[in-house]
């Protein structure tokens, strides 16, 4: 596994466990929040896509070592987009 | 108020959305269909886009999200920089990024997206626009 396979396997799971307990802890510091990770790391918690893009970023300018979460939603909900395809 | 409006393409509503290519920072534009039936206000995804574009333009990766219909599985979402120049748009928004996108298009802009502005015919059947 590459080093950037290895951060993005990182990022991740980070993600799936923050938001796990956004979804089970109310009072989770995550719950409903933008959650931003680089490199492993949670580097910012924010309400807004714009500032979790810049924010992001700023911190690390390649993508493929960041990734981020709308923490408490959940992601298995199925969306129907009808027809066009 | 500002309003934007594209001719039909193959008799269907399109909408043109500029990204930036990541290697140089050049404009790259999208022709969208403009699908209301794609997705709902609450789906947390406002554009479908073939992913190798998503990439070309820097995405930030999100997690993905789950779709069914015309696709049918779980897609990978970014985070995307997009603007309509003519209407003073300029966003972060989430992207879902697809193997594929309905010819002519390159892409669809979903109802979060279109239901952002005033969107419609305006009075000429062979244009759709948005109005800011």
């Amino acid at each position: 596994m590459s080093v950037a396979e290895d951060v993005q396997t990182l990022n991740r799971e980070l993600a799936r466990r923050i938001n796990q307990e956004a979804r089970s802890n109310s009072q989770s510091p995550y719950a409903n929040k933008l959650v931003g990770i680089a490199n492993g790391q949670v580097v910012v918690v924010t309400e807004n896509w714009d500032d979790l893009a810049q924010s992001l970023r700023k911190v690390e300018p390649n993508p493929a070592r960041t990734f981020a979460i709308e923490a408490s939603r959940d992601y298995d909900e199925v969306h129907e987009i009808w027809g066009s395809a | 108020m500002h309003r934007e409006e594209w001719p039909l393409r193959q008799g269907r509503p399109c909408v043109q959305i500029v990204l930036a290519l990541v290697l140089n920072g050049h404009p790259f534009p999208r022709i969208l269909l403009a699908d209301t039936g794609a997705g709902s206000q609450t789906s947390g995804f406002e554009l479908i886009l073939d992913e190798h574009d998503c990439v070309l333009c820097g995405g930030n990766p999100l997690a993905p999200v789950t779709l069914g219909g015309a696709y049918i599985g779980s897609f990978p979402t970014y985070l995307l920089p997009v603007q309509i120049p003519a209407l003073g748009f300029a966003m972060n928004l989430r992207v879902v990024g697809v193997p594929s996108v309905p010819a002519p298009f390159d892409g669809l802009a979903c109802f979060s997206f279109l239901n952002r502005f005033h969107y419609g015919n305006f009075g000429n059947s062979a244009s759709f626009g948005l109005e800011s």
